[in-house]
């Protein structure tokens, strides 16, 4: 295991410089000199130099990338371009608010969707599963941007069951009072997309002979569904959900708009279109980092929910 | 040293005598909170080091200049803030001396050591030096370069050594005593003033940038200024609360207006102590919908209703039923701005001051129904520039009659007379026979697209062909700085609201800076630089409608629209007029009763 371990952890270095160079590149043709914006409404070329000077944009590209990969090893990426705000700052201070909306709706969404799952599935081809196939097909249909304005109108302007946006100090009031609304609307949005997946996970493990075979023991459905159809199908259920993780850190950019949620999606947003680069690139590359450490964790689980599976 | 203890027993006195006349106003009430929205993030509060609106409004708040805006008065009037009175003018215009108001205090801070800190000439002094500090890569460095004696060569020897010296004393910027300060200046300037009342020149104490300043030298997160507020929470890009300066020396109510409309807001402020309020929150709610409900909510106690929210609210320039119904306010006005059109005219196509190429660029400019932008892109929102200087603006002409307005006819007959011929597919051709392309140049989202539209049917109605080249905004502003665009919308925003922020933007030496259209016309420059020497008056205002004519003339413009700025205030705000400059404008307002909100 502890080979393993290792193993897959080296093998993230080339991964992780594929990434490195693929984002400053990127940046670098798609980005825009940043000098000119910073420099504001009047300035002469003396000035933008000096700029670029002091960002470090007029060295040559090998420098840059080399100041970049020092950066990922030490793991300070300086300041942001725009703010001064350390990176590490705003990292820290944006990924709570955005966690406090992702993990209960990550959670939520999980439960939700492989409980109605298992039920749709437990009763396929009837009118059930059928009106929750279309439903859900529906719901894919619809951007989340209808749901946010649909949402944010009836339930919090009209109904006035919520605010209509804010953040506060304390955990419980951001999480109860502010995130309530932005849960709702997720939840809304990911159930339907998860339902249908997990629901064909647990279709083709229904159709599986030991499923046959419990059912001549006499085993009860709920044991049958709950304990041996859920175990088998929690593979792709694993991978589905460690794919996800990652996008926790990133946030939910439209929502977080919408409802003034001081998060890292919000932040990732203004990097962009302030041309902020070292913001970006720190959040790219803890997102890589983090894919690939989630990844690495799902094939762990593989091994613990299925003594089958072989680490090699 | 008996002459010191003298001296500084007078500063003790003259102190406690400024705070023994604070005292006399009213303290701000702690319980009142006025709650305002940003619809985009702030960067920091450093007066040297933004340029954003949004963290601009937050330095007025905190931060003192010299001179400032009379509340009411339009066009905006400078009156005096932190100086005791207007400046002294000698030396044709060059050398100004200002006194300080005594007994100013800094807010508290830990930089000071737990002493009564007051404001000084000093402080000034090193607040204008910061702003050509090269390390601070201050985007207000214009406003002071080439224009103090001895400033620039300060800042390049700072170039040279890495080091800016800000002991060393220049005849440009001077502070003669504690509470005087001279400055000597290349050249008569008249807007002097207004740079002095422009929040990048307000004063910060050097010991807080000492304690504070981050590596580039900007202090962005730890405002501590001599204005009526200061900053006691910041959320980056969500919340910012401010909170009463205590030290603050506060003031009575006590504006006057010729205009009628202002009668009920005198009637309802005058007299009182400011500020009323002693708590200020703002968020940051960058999407329309949910900046519009937070308000309809009660959430929120004044917005700015942009143009494609405008038809929610508004009908015409007035507040639709429901909104009047609730009590809700609008503060109208037009912006001190200008949106255009500019041909480069370094361009070999579209560019030159020769007859066929003024032809072309005066036809292109006819082509264009500003009328129908006004109505489709701006919703009814904004007024046709007919003026390079904006209402609002001093200088501005409101009787003038452009000589460039939407005549499709008179371009195609333009055209044709001078040679711009139209092919078998209906596309004109150069007059040496070449093919006839524009580029407009825009950004790739909503407001870019609509004007290409809007451009390409115009242009399509005389036989130009046009093409639209979609690019970043940076690198757009680049190829601009490089005189690389063949023509583009832009628009300009007053810096402090002269006629002359406007008209240098064809000056011919301020291509590559500020004159995006590259524009060198000898007689314009001319004029302009008549115009410079001598103070805002008849004689000046009628220069500006001679560099207009000659501007006309040249076409190196198409002058379109100018915004409305529609503010709206909930019922229990009193005392609120938008003003053209002033945006930190919760020292002049109050608020009766609690705030709503679900």
């Amino acid at each position: 295991m502890t080979a393993y371990i290792l193993r897959r952890l080296w093998q993230m270095v080339p991964t992780m410089l594929g990434v490195v160079i693929l984002v400053f590149f990127l940046f670098n043709w798609v980005g825009g000199d940043p000098a000119y914006v910073l420099a504001g409404k009047i300035s002469n070329q003396e000035q933008i130099d000096n700029i670029r000077r002091q960002l470090g944009v007029d060295q040559p590209y090998w420098v840059q990338l080399w100041i970049f990969i020092k950066q990922i090893v030490t793991g300070d990426f300086g300041a942001s371009w725009s703010t001064n705000e350390r990176i590490g700052s705003i990292i820290l201070t944006r990924l709570p608010p955005s966690l406090t909306v992702l993990v209960p709706l990550t959670i939520l969404d999980l439960l939700v969707s492989v409980g109605l799952a298992l039920a749709v599935a437990y009763v396929r081809g009837s009118l059930t599963d059928r009106a929750v196939m279309i439903v859900c097909t529906v719901g894919l249909s619809i951007s989340i941007l209808v749901y946010i304005i649909v949402f944010q109108y009836v339930f919090a302007y009209k109904l006035g069951w919520f605010p209509v946006q804010g953040w506060g100090d304390s955990f419980w009031e951001n999480l109860v009072r502010y995130s309530s609304l932005p849960i709702l609307i997720g939840l809304t949005v990911s159930i339907a997309p998860s339902l249908r997946l997990y629901r064909t996970f647990v279709l083709d493990e229904i159709n599986q002979d030991y499923v046959r075979t419990a059912r001549a023991k006499g085993l009860s459905e709920n044991r049958i569904m709950w304990i041996h159809v859920l175990r088998n199908a929690s593979i792709p259920i694993i991978t589905n959900v460690m794919a996800s993780l990652p996008g926790l850190l990133i946030g939910a950019f439209l929502i977080e708009r919408f409802f003034s949620i001081p998060g890292i999606g919000r932040e990732v947003i203004l990097a962009v279109e302030r041309s902020d680069f070292p913001v970006i690139k720190a959040i790219t590359v803890y997102v890589a980092v983090a894919t690939m450490v989630f990844n690495l964790l799902a094939d762990l689980m593989y091994k613990a929910v299925d003594p089958r599976v072989q680490l090699r | 040293m008996n002459r010191t203890r003298l001296a500084r027993a007078g500063r003790a006195i003259a102190l406690a005598a400024a705070v023994f006349a604070t005292s006399a106003l009213a303290a701000p009430d702690m319980n009142k909170v006025i709650r305002e929205v940003f619809p985009a993030a702030e960067t920091g509060f450093d007066p040297a080091a933004v340029h954003d609106l949004y963290s601009g409004t937050i330095v007025q708040g905190i931060f003192e200049t010299l001179y400032s805006y009379d509340y009411l008065a339009r066009p905006a009037k400078v009156v005096p803030l932190t100086a005791d009175g207007m400046p002294q003018i000698t030396d044709s215009g060059r050398t100004w001396t200002v006194k300080l108001k005594k007994g100013i205090r800094f807010a508290d801070d830990p930089a000071f050591g737990g002493k009564a800190r007051e404001l000084t000439a000093e402080d000034y002094v090193y607040s204008l030096k910061r702003l050509i500090d090269p390390k601070l890569r201050s985007p207000w460095a214009f406003l002071v370069e080439g224009k103090f004696v001895g400033l620039d060569e300060l800042a390049a020897k700072a170039k040279a050594s890495g080091s800016f010296d800000y002991d060393a004393k220049i005849p440009g910027i001077e502070a003669l005593d504690r509470h005087t300060i001279r400055f000597r200046l290349k050249a008569t300037d008249y807007n002097l003033p207004y740079i002095l009342a422009h929040e990048p020149t307000a004063a910060v104490a050097r010991e807080v940038i000492a304690k504070y300043a981050e590596v580039d030298g900007r202090a962005q997160a730890n405002p501590v200024g001599t204005g009526p507020y200061r900053l006691v929470r910041w959320v980056r890009s969500s919340k910012i609360f401010l909170e009463a300066n205590p030290h603050f020396r506060g003031f009575t109510w006590d504006f006057v207006s010729d205009d009628p409309a202002d009668a009920p807001l005198i009637r309802e402020m005058k007299g009182k102590s400011m500020p009323a309020v002693g708590r200020v929150e703002i968020s940051i709610i960058e999407e329309d919908q949910a900046r519009l409900l937070a308000f309809q909510n009660g959430e929120i106690d004044i917005m700015n209703m942009e143009g494609p929210l405008a038809p929610k609210v508004l009908d015409g320039a007035n507040l639709r039923p429901e909104m009047k119904a609730k009590g809700v306010k609008l503060s109208r006005q037009i912006d001190p701005e200008i949106s255009y059109t500019y041909w480069n005219m370094q361009d070999p196509v579209v560019g030159g001051l020769t007859r066929e190429k003024v032809a072309l660029r005066r036809a292109m400019a006819m082509s264009y129904d500003v009328a129908e932008e006004i109505r489709v892109i701006r919703n009814g929102q904004a007024i046709e520039a007919n003026f390079p200087i904006p209402p609002g603006v001093v200088g501005h002409d409101p009787a003038w009659k452009p000589g460039i307005t939407h005549d499709p006819a008179g371009a195609n007959a333009l055209l044709d007379r001078f040679g711009y011929k139209r092919g078998a597919d209906g596309w004109r051709t150069l007059p040496d026979g070449k093919p006839l392309v524009v580029k407009l140049s825009s950004r790739p989202d909503t407001l870019g697209r609509q004007q290409d539209e809007l451009w390409k049917k115009s242009l399509d109605r005389v036989g130009i062909r046009m093409d639209v080249h979609k690019d970043k905004f940076p690198e757009l502003i680049k190829a601009e700085k490089q005189c690389k665009l063949q023509m583009r919308v832009a628009a300009w925003i007053a810096d402090y609201p002269d006629g002359d922020n406007f008209m240098q933007l064809l000056y011919g030496p301020n291509t590559f800076q500020s004159n995006n259209a590259c524009a060198k016309i000898p007689e314009f420059d001319r004029l302009y630089e008549k115009s410079v020497a001598i103070p805002p008056g008849p004689e000046r205002d009628a220069l500006y409608r001679e560099m207009t004519k000659v501007m006309e003339a040249y076409a190196p413009w198409r002058l379109m629209i100018s915004r409305y700025r529609n503010m709206l205030v909930q019922p229990r705000v009193q005392g609120y007029r938008r003003h053209p400059i002033l945006r930190a404008h919760w020292m002049y307002v109050d608020v009766a009763g609690p705030a709503a909100g679900r």
